[in-house]
């Protein structure tokens, strides 16, 4: 246990105990006590992957990460067909009364993958074969999840590939013509790819009076909630926003309204803190890895961490348009707090190993 | 084996330019938060209280209204209203027709209240009231779609005897955007009295709207009451009015064109005030639809308009008493100075018929007032000069208004030199002078303008001011009349009934002792040869009738007018006869008081007889809107009227 990091965990825990007393409010609101129980399960299954995590050496899951990704791939593919067609996607696998998002998993796998080949890779720069082979990677899963559709997760597959390359290394004629790629590919994604609810959404999100009552109505309660919180917040389960229902999705995308709303200023600063911390520590044991794989698997980290958080409190407070994005440990949801838990894991292998001369 | 460690320099210097970038986004986002809740975090606890709070106007219930005996004119009965809150209306098409089918009203009404409801939208309007059980259970069960709809308890006036009262108590209208800006206690779409004793003692009876606040939850459903301010209800208001005389003067008035008013000689109590046809006061306790409204406005008889302040009549042969007195007391007259009348008078090379043909031979004072000898008056007059006669007529308070508390007063016409000179850009002619003396020509007075002068008549000279609440009145004040020309000028008046040849003496036959004087103003020039009732209805004289008992010490003048009436003596005085014996007379329920009073001679459409109860006409269907019973002025003469009304159409 010594040789783990204790500010990642501490940071971990941190924001396990804000999680927790979130979730119990929302649980309240919603009438639905059992939730708030079922995610510290959720986060005490976590702790042990962790554990678990942290004491398996990540260089032989980078060594197993071809075969976990074609079986990750596969899995996605197959939901198509397997899964059922819930709230107008394939996004859940049902075991009994436990639902699981595979994309979630199928995330490590791609930055387990990604590192690998990176890190194989042991000039300065990038060649570009291996930065096709890197886009493929991380295309083809997002691409499948953006199917189901799930316009949220296949954004978090995107800082994978932008961190791969940044880390990796590419000129800088590389990023100019990466930049004119990701103009045409967001053009073509307008026009080709987004639901019109999601084009809907973008829109309201540029110009909020567009819908007041329609996907701007949901940015509006939560920027009402977050900022009727003010410095010390209402109270523990008596926010009125959240607690009157006038939040949406208060236990998933919403979350951090319903603690900045109960919380205020200084709740919100802390849980802000406590995740700035996670990532902060991330991206140390991306500098102190031993190896390319290592330090790659952890800047991928820190970035899929980051933008999730980022973008969902950006989201929640008016900066960025909803687009479904988790909160870490804090949504609820197994899978989500699961699979953030095994990437944990193997950041404090990375951690742990970064001496270890075999 | 040597182990040769890859250079991660490179990679971590890109770690870390990565580092500092999430960094910086991560310090965004914490000012980001510092504004939303630190410095904008007032402005979003207001908006989160505007989400959840609800502010739900509580009406205050109005007063009631009492008459003298504690009987009730004006009462509330519980009722529901339909509010609405615009801000929560998604989707106005959708609700315009939810409301359109529960049959609140026609489409086009229904979208005018909304329009109206959503210029005021940070607060609830009422959108209709008077609800049905039917439509209260609708509302309930759509209540999770139609958020903005709530169905609210209520009050609402209730008259046990609507038209009788109506023009007394006024009207309810919603409150004018001027009135909301000048006081604040006043909500949008509140009901405020607009006439009458509505808004005469508004703020008696109006009380203080309070607030229910309640929270919601985002499906609009109610979680809790917050906070209540409850209203204040109005306080009841006791009148001077006497309801059963009130009661009494609408059957007897029932059919007529008119108005009546009884007033307390001594201190100006007004006991009945009426005006006739009557307007259903129901239609007024609530949201009134225009087309009910235009429904009123275009009744050619105007029943909105209350005939007992407001309209003006030539008062004909009532004015003579006063004349006489004010003869008397300047020394015009002497009781003993008579008048040969031949029937005609010659003034001014004009001869002016007397009323009576053959004419009254030779009549003093007394004698012209009991047969309202028209000769005598104009040899009065003549000798008096228009100045005098004016004077005469201000002196009982005539051309100006009387002050009783309810608004929009006439004040009547008393015309001189000066007067003509300035309306009409003319002296005044001489021979006009003659026609004012029995009451014709341009001297114009309101109803209760002549219960105000006739009172000073019998209370020894004091110009009271008729008040309907105890105590309102400013105190009477003296008009210098001697007492003896008063007792002299009541002689005459009770001769008038009791006299031979009076002109009243048909109200001799009643139990109690009544003097008074008969008017009878002419509309058309008189033809020779026609008898009144030949007249066409429009063209016939106006009936007047100003009576008091007990004559020893009066403790009641009645006014009587009838429009179109024909006959005073026939028409009016059996009216304010009946009146008097109602109010002094033996006090048994259905007693027919009338029995030796000939009813109108005009017909009259059956269902209108007057005796010996007033059953509401079926047959004469009136104009919806107008009070059930009132109508029943022949149909020809309706459209003659409207005709009249509508130039392009002469």
């Amino acid at each position: 246990m010594r040789k783990l990091d204790p500010w990642l965990l501490l940071a971990a825990l941190a924001i396990s105990v804000g999680s927790y007393l979130a979730q119990s409010s929302t649980a309240k609101a919603l009438a639905t006590p059992g939730f708030a129980n079922r995610q510290i399960v959720w986060l005490a299954v976590g702790g042990v992957l962790i554990l678990l995590f942290a004491f398996t050496d990540y260089r032989v899951l980078a060594r197993l990460s071809p075969f976990l990704y074609v079986a990750s791939i596969g899995v996605l593919a197959a939901m198509f067909v397997i899964a059922p067609v819930r709230a107008g996607t394939h996004r859940w696998l049902l075991f009994g009364s436990f639902t699981v998002q595979p994309s979630d998993f199928a995330r490590i796998a791609t930055i387990l993958a990604v590192a690998a080949l990176a890190g194989e890779h042991r000039n300065d720069l990038l060649d570009l074969r291996t930065v096709a082979r890197l886009a493929a990677m991380v295309g083809v899963p997002a691409l499948l999840v953006l199917l189901q559709p799930d316009l949220g997760t296949a954004v978090t597959f995107g800082p994978i590939l932008l961190a791969a390359l940044w880390l990796g290394g590419l000129p800088w004629r590389a990023w100019v013509g990466l930049a004119l790629a990701g103009l045409v590919v967001v053009a073509c994604a307008w026009f080709w790819v987004l639901r019109p609810y999601q084009q809907e959404r973008i829109l309201t999100f540029v110009d909020p009076d567009r819908a007041p009552y329609s996907s701007g109505y949901q940015q509006r309660q939560s920027k009402i909630a977050v900022g009727s919180g003010e410095v010390t917040g209402k109270g523990l389960q008596s926010g009125t926003q959240s607690q009157l229902r006038f939040l949406p999705a208060q236990y998933t995308d919403f979350i951090f309204a319903v603690w900045a709303e109960e919380t205020g200023f200084v709740g919100s600063a802390l849980l802000l803190a406590a995740y700035a911390l996670m990532v902060y520590r991330v991206f140390v044991i991306a500098l102190s890895a031993r190896d390319r794989v290592g330090a790659i698997f952890a800047g991928c980290a820190a970035a899929v961490l980051g933008t999730q958080i980022l973008v969902n409190v950006g989201m929640v407070t008016g900066l960025a348009p909803t687009t479904g994005i988790t909160l870490p440990l804090l949504s609820y949801g197994g899978s989500s707090v699961v699979a953030t838990c095994i990437v944990l894991g193997i950041l404090q292998s990375i951690w742990r190993l970064r001496y270890a001369n075999i | 084996m040597t182990f040769v460690r890859d250079d991660l320099r490179p990679l971590q210097r890109r770690v870390a330019a990565l580092l500092a970038a999430v960094g910086v986004l991560f310090a965004l986002i914490a000012a980001r938060l510092w504004v939303l809740q630190v410095v904008q975090g007032p402005r979003w606890r207001t908006a989160a209280e505007n989400n959840r709070l609800r502010r739900l106007p509580l009406e205050a219930p109005r007063g009631m209204v009492t008459d003298i005996h504690g009987e009730v004119i004006l009462d509330n009965r519980p009722t529901y209203q339909l509010l609405l809150f615009p801000e929560e209306m998604t989707n106005r098409a959708r609700t315009a027709a939810f409301l359109t089918a529960l049959g609140i009203a026609p489409a086009e009404e229904i979208a005018a209240r909304l329009d109206k409801a959503c210029r005021t939208s940070h607060l609830p309007s009422v959108i209709a009231d008077n609800l049905t059980w039917p439509q209260v259970a609708a509302v309930a069960a759509h209540r999770a779609e139609y958020h903005e709809l709530d169905v609210h308890p209520a009050t609402r006036r209730s008259l046990p005897d609507g038209a009788a009262v109506a023009h007394l108590v006024g009207q309810l209208g919603e409150v004018s955007p001027e009135q909301l800006a000048a006081d604040p206690a006043l909500r949008s779409g509140q009901l405020v009295g607009r006439s009458g004793l509505e808004r005469a003692y508004q703020d008696v009876l109006g009380g203080t709207p309070g607030n229910l606040v309640v929270v919601v939850d985002a499906f609009g459903k109610q979680v809790s009451a917050l906070d209540e301010e409850p209203p204040v209800a109005g306080r009841p208001l006791r009148t001077t009015i006497d309801l059963n005389l009130q009661k009494e003067a609408a059957a007897a008035m029932a059919g007529q064109v008119g108005a009546v008013v009884a007033l307390d000689p001594r201190d100006g109590a007004v006991r009945v005030l009426l005006s006739q046809p009557a307007f259903d006061p129901e239609l007024f306790a609530g949201h009134l639809e225009p087309a009910k409204w235009h429904e009123l406005v275009d009744d050619p008889l105007k029943p909105l308009h209350d005939r007992a302040l407001q309209a003006l009549y030539p008062p004909g042969s009532t004015i003579k008493p006063l004349f006489a007195a004010g003869a008397l007391r300047d020394g015009v007259r002497t009781p003993a100075d008579t008048f040969f009348c031949t029937g005609a008078v010659n003034i001014y090379g004009h001869l002016y018929h007397c009323w009576k043909k053959g004419g009254h031979g030779r009549v003093a004072l007394e004698d012209a007032i009991e047969v309202s000898c028209d000769s005598f008056f104009y040899h009065l007059a003549h000798d008096a000069g228009i100045d005098r006669l004016a004077s005469w007529a201000r002196t009982f308070g005539l051309g100006s208004a009387t002050g009783i508390e309810l608004g929009g007063e006439n004040t009547g016409l008393v015309p001189d030199d000066a007067w003509s000179r300035k309306a009409r850009g003319h002296p005044w002619y001489g021979g006009e002078t003659i026609s004012v003396g029995i009451g014709q020509g341009p001297i114009l007075v309101t109803p209760i303008q002549l219960a105000v002068a006739y009172s000073a008549l019998v209370n020894g000279g004091l110009l009271v001011q008729p008040h309907l609440v105890e105590g309102r009145g400013v105190p009477p004040r003296p008009t210098g009349l001697p007492a003896a020309v008063l007792a002299t000028v009541q002689d005459a008046m009770a001769r008038v009934v009791a006299g031979s040849r009076g002109t009243a003496r048909r109200l001799a036959a009643l139990d109690v002792r009544i003097a008074g004087k008969t008017g009878t103003s002419q509309v058309m020039r008189k033809q020779e040869g026609v008898s009144w009732q030949q007249l066409p209805w429009d063209e016939r004289h106006h009936a007047l009738f100003v009576g008091y008992a007990p004559v020893g010490a009066p403790a009641l003048v009645v006014v009587v007018v009838v429009e179109h009436g024909g006959d005073a003596a026939s028409v009016a005085a059996p009216i304010a006869g009946r009146i008097l014996e109602r109010a002094f007379g033996p006090r048994t329920e259905g007693q027919a008081v009338t029995a030796s009073v000939a009813p109108a001679k005009w017909p009259a459409p059956p269902g209108a007889n007057r005796a010996p109860s007033p059953a509401p006409s079926a047959a004469a269907a009136p104009p919806a809107g107008r009070a059930p019973g009132t109508p029943v002025v022949p149909a020809a003469a309706l459209s003659r009227i409207a005709a009249a009304h509508n130039p392009t159409r002469r």
